[in-house]
């Protein structure tokens, strides 16, 4: 293999992860009793230090501006961009699963193998155009997740959730495949940018098979953010995988779909003109009814983890909103509102580990008065719900802030009102969280138990919980730097957007 | 210090901030020493206030302006912009003295969690002083949010039973108002190409006639909400009963101020003409708020209750002078903003005082408390006359102005408005009257189960050190009301000059005699309420 630097430095971000994964699933064959702790240790740190490689690698491409290639893999700014995403998410959910795993009683080694290769997968999807790489990626991400979510077989209904997770997920995949398979019959090639163009030039751009193909594939995308009508699997979903691997799926799996999705339709599609303005129309009946149904379920939940779901799928009609507006400042709004939500969703699931609330005790009475105990967790507790519910000086207001400029300035005010009205709704269940952590007192019976049960000690979760929260402080006060300098660089030099 | 001079309303607006995150630092066990810190902030805060921004004159010109540009997203510049001015320097002024005021009038009255309380105090002085200062609509709009987060807690932690259901409602009920309202913000940001209100305000004129409506109506909720308007104050008795006194006093105090300051700043200046035209239901609304306040004042059985209707019946006189377009209801409307926050601070106080001793608030628990506590009920009786709105004291000038104003305004409904808001001053009289007679006259009332109440001590030292400077200002705010007045005086003409507000009515017998002489009378001798009544003949 005589490969140039530039087609290394495309693959070396998706190999670190690769190896980093081969490596730990070989640590955790090793069943000695006497070296398990440092087998242990070593796995983690293994997993670390592949997810910091490839966080090294990427802003160091980041800081030259190379954007290398390999054949039909870009590794862009937008890919650079998914990357560090994707790894900082990675990160933060080894240091939070350190400890859930440990509360869980549930060490293994193939939890953190599986996550590495779904990291590797997740880079992969969201940096390329070609049909058959996106397949590529999107199966290698998402069939470890399956697994992932199921990872705790000691848990029924963990196995019931993964399992529901998978069929779903199979159905969707196969969808995607489908509407692939349509646009390549079409147009004669499996580069969805080059379809477009071939298919605009054969006169079959409105042609209903074209249409077909796009929903169909749309369908892929969908499912992945979990909007509704595709949203089925994901608070049961949720509620079955450990804490950290929920936090993962919600930021990681959402983010780079949605960024696949800005790289195809918007993009790739462009030529197809009314492509693009049909699925505009149809994402924004699906982000109203996602905004509404992911809203008003998730008043109603008792399990922060079931509502913190129905939280993610509201989020994703939100974003859905920015591709309404469909403007390059609302994509930048996208890509910004991304990084806040990576480290509001990241810092919320995080928490529950942080409190040390484990298997099914997780519902909102099972937090009350924690806030009091663990002052420095209430505090990120009431930045990161308070930014999820939009409110200033936290970064999610300027994510919203962003999109729904962006919704009125291309005359979608009716769309910005029911967003904000959306959002004054997710603010009741946001401080709900809140209620119980700070104006509930716990019940006697609570009070009890906690004597009882050795104090919680989730150091590494806690340092992750911290650093999420100052994430979305920063996003609140160096919202510029970051839509600017990051989000927007990304947009720029990946797509040639806003140039 | 260099940093000092050129950034005195930054130190002011976030200094309070950086004390709050020091207390927060501070471990639990040192809840008293934090107590003590954050007092000494807030009142060096105070003094540094009254230094920085007293004595530039009252030429009504701004007095301390800080501005730069901040950060550009999505193509709209905000700009890092503070300033204080005519209209809003004794709002400032009486959000710097109320916060240490209140931190010691509410001593002892928390018993845990002291230092947390004090923090959330101090940043909730940021927000309050932030949003009074900032001249940039986002910049504004941001302080007026974040508001919303201390005050929460301080309901929903240190509240009374229901105080859950209060800070909820409270918060999202604010909430809603203002999350439609940055819609009409990001519609007309868009259109200016920028947050400054000057540039909005000519962005405006370009837009439809229904548009400029539409986007007032959404600038007029938010505001009406913190006012609160009648039918938008349901949120006030909840939050005001259930919130600690602390909490009721800078609520009513300031919060509520936030409500007129908006429309007095920003809601009339960009909108002048949609203003106008929607003058009459506002009118019509204020007058519902001021005898329904003050009718449903009567029958409350729990005087903070009864304190807390009061409120809605007297900003409903703020509004109405606002809505009158005159200079003189408009003035009335600035100082009766400054009584509002002195008088009803000063209640809620006092009812704190006596919760702290009795327990209890409901006014049939109590009956001769006179007797028991001379001094307390002196006090009481001063802030009851200047709630009702006697001579002398604060409340006569402000609501007599703002009637005033409603009578001579141009507008054809001013002088029916005029006559049915004075009723509730009337009304006024009839409730606090009664509430003061059967809490302080009569026999003493004795618990049934214990056989006495816990009123066995009159005030202390500390809380007469509160209530002095209060009383104080009642009467200099009664007596020399142009103190606090002058220097909104020039912005409030040139306000209503841009506005194109309707020349107000005269009803004078002899019309010749008194057109002209205006200039003429000018002289201030002996009468301090006349100087400003004459500008009404500009």
């Amino acid at each position: 293999m005589n490969l140039t630097p530039s087609q290394w430095a495309a693959l070396l971000p998706l190999l670190y992860p690769v190896i980093g994964g081969c490596l730990v699933a070989l640590m955790s064959l090793d069943k000695d009793q006497a070296t398990t702790k440092w087998i242990r240790a070593a796995m983690y740190g293994t997993a670390l230090l592949a997810v910091g490689a490839t966080f090294w690698y990427l802003t160091d491409l980041w800081t030259t501006g190379s954007q290398p290639a390999f054949f039909q893999l870009h590794m862009d700014r937008l890919a650079q961009f998914t990357g560090i995403f994707v790894v900082v998410a990675a990160a933060l959910t080894i240091l939070q699963g350190w400890d859930h795993f440990h509360q869980e009683g549930w060490v293994k080694g193939e939890t953190l193998a599986l996550l590495l290769f779904s990291v590797s997968g997740m880079m992969l999807f969201a940096s390329t155009t070609h049909f058959v790489t996106l397949f590529l990626g999107l199966e290698l991400f998402s069939i470890p997740l399956y697994a992932l979510v199921g990872t705790v077989r000691a848990r029924s209904e963990s196995a019931e959730g993964g399992m529901k997770y998978f069929l779903t997920g199979a159905v969707a995949s196969s969808c995607f495949l489908m509407g692939g398979v349509i646009i390549y019959g079409l147009s004669g090639t499996l580069d969805l940018a080059i379809a477009a163009p071939v298919l605009a030039a054969k006169g079959l751009g409105t042609d209903p098979l074209v249409l077909v193909g796009a929903a169909l594939l749309l369908l892929g995308f969908l499912f992945k953010v979990s909007a509704v009508p595709f949203h089925q699997w994901t608070p049961d979903a949720y509620e079955a995988s450990p804490h950290p691997i929920a936090g993962f799926m919600s930021v990681a799996t959402k983010g780079v779909a949605f960024i696949a999705l800005l790289r195809i339709f918007p993009v790739a599609f462009k030529d197809l003109g009314v492509v693009g303005v049909k699925m505009q129309a149809v994402l924004a009946v699906l982000a109203v009814v996602t905004l509404v149904l992911g809203n008003l379920t998730a008043l109603v939940q008792t399990n922060v983890k079931r509502m913190l779901a129905y939280s993610s799928i509201s989020h994703a009609g939100y974003l859905m909103l920015g591709f309404v507006a469909g403007t390059p400042a609302a994509f930048n709004g996208v890509l910004f509102y991304l990084v806040i939500y990576l480290a509001m969703n990241m810092g919320a699931f995080g928490l529950l580990t942080a409190f040390g609330l484990v298997g099914e005790k997780t519902t909102f009475d099972d937090l009350r008065g924690l806030g009091w105990k663990r002052p420095a967790m209430g505090v990120s507790a009431a930045i990161i719900m308070l930014s999820l519910a939009g409110i200033p000086p936290m970064g999610g207001f300027y994510g919203k802030y962003m999109i729904f400029r962006e919704l009125v300035a291309t005359g979608h005010v009716g769309m910005a009102i029911l967003g904000v009205l959306a959002s004054l709704v997710s603010a009741y269940y946001y401080l709900r969280f809140l209620v119980a952590l700070f104006l509930q007192s716990p019940g006697a019976e609570a009070e009890r138990l906690a004597s009882d049960r050795p104090l919680v000690h989730a150091p590494l979760a806690g340092a992750s919980v911290l650093v999420c929260a100052a994430i979305v402080m920063a996003g609140g006060f160096l919202q510029a730097f970051l839509a600017n300098g990051f989000a927007r660089r990304a947009l720029v030099d990946g797509l040639g957007l806003l140039r | 210090m260099t940093w000092l001079n050129s950034h005195p309303l930054t130190f002011l607006v976030f200094a309070p901030t950086l004390i709050g995150f020091l207390i927060m630092a501070l471990p639990h066990s040192l809840g008293r020493l934090s107590r003590m810190l954050g007092f000494m902030g807030a009142l060096a805060v105070f003094v540094l206030s009254l230094a920085w921004l007293l004595g530039h004159g009252s030429t009504g010109a701004t007095i301390l302006v800080e501005r730069a540009p901040w950060f550009t997203l999505v193509g709209l510049p905000v700009d890092y912009h503070l300033a204080v001015d005519g209209l809003n320097l004794w709002l400032v002024l009486l959000t710097t003295f109320l916060v240490p005021l209140t931190m010691l009038g509410t001593w002892n009255s928390l018993k845990d969690r002291i230092g947390t309380f004090a923090a959330l105090f101090l940043l909730l002085e940021t927000g309050m002083l932030g949003a009074l200062m900032a001249q940039d609509l986002f910049f504004f709009y941001l302080f007026w949010e974040a508001m919303l987060i201390p005050m929460y807690f301080m309901i929903g932690v240190w509240g009374g039973d229901e105080r859950r259901y209060a800070a909820n409602k409270f918060f999202l009920y604010t909430l809603s108002g203002s999350l439609l309202w940055l819609v009409a913000l990001l519609y007309l940001a868009n259109k200016a190409g920028g947050f400054n209100p000057i540039l909005m305000g000519q962005a405006a004129t370009t837009l439809p006639f229904s548009v400029q409506c539409w986007l007032f109506i959404s600038f007029a909720v938010a505001f009406a909400i913190k006012v609160p308007l009648f039918p938008l104050h349901t949120w006030l008795p909840d939050a005001h009963v259930q919130a600690p006194t602390a909490g009721s006093v800078i609520l009513a105090g300031v919060l509520l101020k936030l409500g007129g300051y908006g429309f007095l700043r920003f809601a009339i200046p960009i909108f002048p003409a949609a203003a106008m035209h929607y003058a009459k239901p506002l009118a019509l609304l204020s007058v519902i708020a001021i005898v329904y306040g003050a009718l449903v004042a009567m029958v409350q059985r729990d005087i903070k209750k009864l304190v807390a209707y009061s409120s809605v019946s007297h900003m409903g006189f703020v509004m109405l002078g606002l809505a009158s377009f005159t200079v003189i209801g408009t003035q009335g409307a600035m100082l009766q903003m400054l009584n509002h926050g002195i008088s009803t601070g000063a209640l809620f106080l006092l009812v704190g005082m006596v919760y702290d001793r009795a327990h209890t608030r409901m006014i049939a628990d109590f009956g001769g408390v006179a007797v028991k506590m001379p001094v307390f009920t002196a006090f009481f009786l001063i802030v009851t006359l200047s709630s009702i709105g006697l001579p002398l004291t604060n409340g006569f000038v402000g609501e007599f102005w703002i009637l005033n104003g409603a009578f001579l305004s141009g507008f054809g409904w001013g002088r029916l408005y005029a006559s049915l808001a004075t009723s509730g001053v009337l009304l006024g009289a009839v409730y606090m009257l009664w509430m003061f007679k059967r809490v302080f006259w009569g026999p003493e009332n004795k618990d049934p189960d214990s056989g006495t109440h816990h009123l066995h001590s009159d005030l202390n030292a500390r809380e007469v050190a509160v209530l002095l400077p209060l009383v104080v200002l009642i009467l200099w705010m009664g007596i020399h009301p142009r103190t606090f007045v002058a220097v909104s005086e020039a912005p409030v003409v040139n306000l209503l000059r841009e506005a194109n507000a309707p020349p107000v009515r005269t009803f004078v017998l002899k019309p010749a005699v008194h057109q002209a002489p205006a200039a003429h009378e000018a002289g201030p001798e002996g009468h301090a309420a006349e100087p400003a009544a004459h500008e009404v003949h500009r």
